[in-house]
């Protein structure tokens, strides 16, 4: 968010192109998310039905979300949970922290938490005084490097093992080598020592099941188990839109999220919570907090952007994407990269914060193909970029080329005459077959692109001559 | 913080304000789960050797190390083969309710300094030593509650004698189960969580189920594999026959 504020998109996306260290590492990684999801659908015949049935299940949660959300609440109180209801990002901060202060938290151990990130929870503890332990290797290292997260599931994907490497050997004030084994084997014992010390532990959640009262917690590396295990107090930070009724639901969903996030039929571990520690057991948190959050969802229940709350934060919409495999996460500039997380932005900060946004997609398709809930992203995109023009969001002169092109696209008459007039128009600027400079109002448009130049003779003109031999 | 009454309102006054995308109906629950458990058991009390055989494939694949014996006599033997070999021999074990045998003397036989959960309630102090010591234990014996044929998953209920940690903080987790918990399909493994919910007093006396698919694992760095990040760097599966 900081670096939004004081950058452009187009200047980060620049920026990231030029940057050779991330476009290798992007490549590597969004190459091999693809590859692996493909092989493990194309294995998974009912894959494709489980999908739909996803997001069926989305769409008639959404239709009745006060009453799961209801259900869900009186479960996780009647086991000896508590919840509570935060409608902006503040006062969900607020609520975290005031749990932290009543039980006299120093170190607080966290589990990878989208949601947590949206609301810039660390900044809000730490500036309580509270330290706070990144537990997911990858958001480890990037806290380690005081960066954000730049894809939703692996969030130092920009980094090579050499900078990581450098990171850690700055933290510990050794040399380390760049090696991923040796490199984790670090972060496991740095680690373990504050998973063993924290009075509380935060997470996300991927689901919550309200028939039962569960939080559900998809993971790989085994933190999350810990960050719900061993400090005295659990909380689990969720969107309201997470809510799902049943546990046949959410087999439902197990069977294609990890599938559509890493290729893998399960993740390595699937952790089903109910509530606090009970009297029969050794461990466990003594005490359990849901915190339900809306910031900006619930007025999509109702709003354009309401299918985006049908998101599993896969990630699956990222690796496809022509623009994130450019470009990376950090230059969308805001919490959620990609797609969906141009919607998302939208959602969270307002149709002010994508208006360049809105047009880093090339509307290809591709993120609706694979994501496991079939949420169509690009029609959503065309709506909000209407909407940003609409709205007089959109910069002027793109507005008045765009009018200018709908009107003539309006008028027969005019289309058919555009042709010969920009033939004559184009004369000066056509190099080498491409316009490779414009003046003006489209000077941008070149700016980083060529344009092809109008053909010698139009579609509509070869039609005409054809017609004419017959 | 919103009150509960406010929030909800304005979700349903959202709600209401649009009949949705398109008709939707959320998956369909068994009518009685238990009936449900009862056929998916029907239909392994013949398939059930190809189901383990699926299930032994799958969590090879995973890195898992499977094993068979035909007795839980002989689960000690295959414990203390795997920590010679790793040159470790602190363990630590659910209790003998739990299991449903008393591994502990068997153990120590193996050569194993082998500490069993305790299965009633214990004071802070006997629960902060145990969480030392599962802490510097370096296998943990667990029996499962579930296995998963298709995709090479133990599913594990905490409770009584059953701690979260025991498969959590050692480095190699063994698992202990037969062909009683043996589903083929994830779906399946659906139908065995509604019916364990629908008798929750009786089925758990703990708040967590883990479902385990194969080690630890991460690839944040550079997408390249790497088990043991947090949880076990092994995972050990013995059937007992």
């Amino acid at each position: 968010m900081s670096e939004s504020a004081s950058t452009s998109f187009p200047q980060r996306a620049a920026r990231a192109i030029k940057d050779e260290f991330l476009q290798q590492a992007l490549a590597i990684a969004t190459t091999r998310f693809v590859n692996s999801r493909n092989e493990v659908f194309q294995a998974f015949p009912q894959g494709e039905a489980l999908r739909d049935r996803a997001r069926q299940i989305k769409e008639a949660v959404l239709q009745r979300l006060d009453h799961y959300l209801e259900q869900l609440t009186d479960n996780v109180e009647r086991l000896g949970g508590h919840v509570h209801f935060a409608t902006t990002a503040e006062e969900a901060r607020g609520i975290i922290l005031s749990i932290a202060r009543e039980n006299r938290v120093e170190l607080v151990v966290k589990g990878k938490s989208m949601a947590a990130e949206e609301i810039d929870l660390n900044e809000a503890l730490e500036h309580a005084g509270i330290r706070v332990a990144e537990t997911d290797l990858g958001e480890y290292i990037i806290q380690l490097a005081h960066e954000k997260p730049s894809h939703i599931i692996a969030p130092a994907i920009h980094k090579t093992k050499a900078q990581i490497a450098d990171v850690f050997a700055k933290e510990l004030r050794h040399q380390v080598a760049a090696d991923p084994e040796v490199i984790t084997r670090l972060a496991r014992g740095a680690l373990r020592d504050k998973f063993l010390q924290a009075d509380m532990g935060i997470s996300g959640a991927n689901f919550a099941v309200a028939s039962t009262g569960t939080v559900v917690l998809v993971t790989n590396e085994g933190n999350g188990r810990m960050v719900t295990s061993l400090p005295r107090v659990h909380v689990a930070l969720m969107g309201v839109e997470k809510v799902i009724p049943s546990m046949t639901d959410l087999v439902v969903f197990l069977q294609i999220l990890a599938r559509s996030a890493t290729g893998q039929k399960l993740s390595a571990y699937t952790t089903l919570v109910r509530g606090p520690r009970q009297a029969a057991e050794l461990d466990g948190p003594q005490e359990f907090h849901l915190v339900l959050m809306d910031n900006g969802r619930v007025k999509q229940l109702a709003g354009p952007l309401r299918e985006a709350l049908y998101c599993l934060r896969c990630g699956a919409c990222l690796n496809v994407c022509p623009v994130y495999r450019q470009i990376g996460g950090h230059a969308y500039g805001d919490t959620y990269p990609g797609p969906i997380g141009i919607l998302m932005t939208a959602m969270l900060r307002g149709n002010g914060a994508v208006k360049d946004l809105a047009h880093a997609s090339s509307l290809c398709g591709a993120c609706a193909e694979v994501c496991p809930v079939r949420i169509d992203i690009p029609r959503m995109l065309i709506e909000l970029r209407e909407h940003l023009d609409r709205e007089k969001i959109a910069p002027w002169p793109e507005r008045v080329i765009f009018k200018t092109y709908a009107r003539l696209l309006g008028r027969p008459a005019l289309y058919r005459l555009a042709g010969p007039v920009s033939r004559l128009m184009q004369r000066p600027f056509v190099r080498q077959g491409r316009i490779r400079s414009l003046p003006l109002l489209f000077r941008k448009w070149t700016a980083t692109r060529d344009l092809p130049p109008v053909a010698p003779r139009t579609f509509r003109e070869r039609w005409g001559e054809l017609e004419r031999e017959r | 913080m919103t009150a509960r009454a406010e929030f909800i309102g304005r979700i349903r006054r959202e709600t209401s304000k649009t009949p949705g995308l398109f008709p939707a109906t959320v998956a369909e629950r068994p009518a009685d789960p238990a009936a449900a458990v009862e056929r998916v058991r029907r239909q392994l009390a013949e398939r059930w050797p190809q189901a383990i055989r699926r299930f032994q494939e799958e969590f090879e694949r995973l890195a898992g190390v499977f094993h068979v014996v035909p007795r839980m006599d002989q689960v000690p033997a295959v414990v203390g083969r795997i920590a010679r070999e790793r040159s470790v021999r602190r363990v630590i074990c659910w209790s003998a309710a739990a299991l449903g045998a008393d591994l502990g003397e068997g153990l120590r036989q193996e050569g194993l300094d082998a500490v069993p959960m305790p299965d009633g309630i214990v004071g802070e102090p006997e629960a902060r030593r145990l969480r030392e010591l599962s802490a510097a234990a370096e296998i943990g014996v667990t029996g499962a509650d579930l296995a998963i044929a298709e995709t090479g998953t133990l599913a594990l209920i905490s409770g009584r004698g059953r701690p979260r940690s025991t498969s959590l903080l050692p480095e190699y987790h063994v698992a202990v189960f037969d062909r009683r918990v043996l589903v083929e399909t994830v779906e399946q493994a659906g139908v065995v969580l509604e019916a364990w919910h629908a008798e929750p007093a009786r089925s758990m006396s703990g708040g967590a189920i883990t479902f385990i698919t194969g080690p630890s694992r991460t690839a944040d760095i550079e997408l390249t594999l790497t088990r043991g990040v947090h949880g076990p760097r092994e995972v050990h599966a013995i059937f007992i026959e």
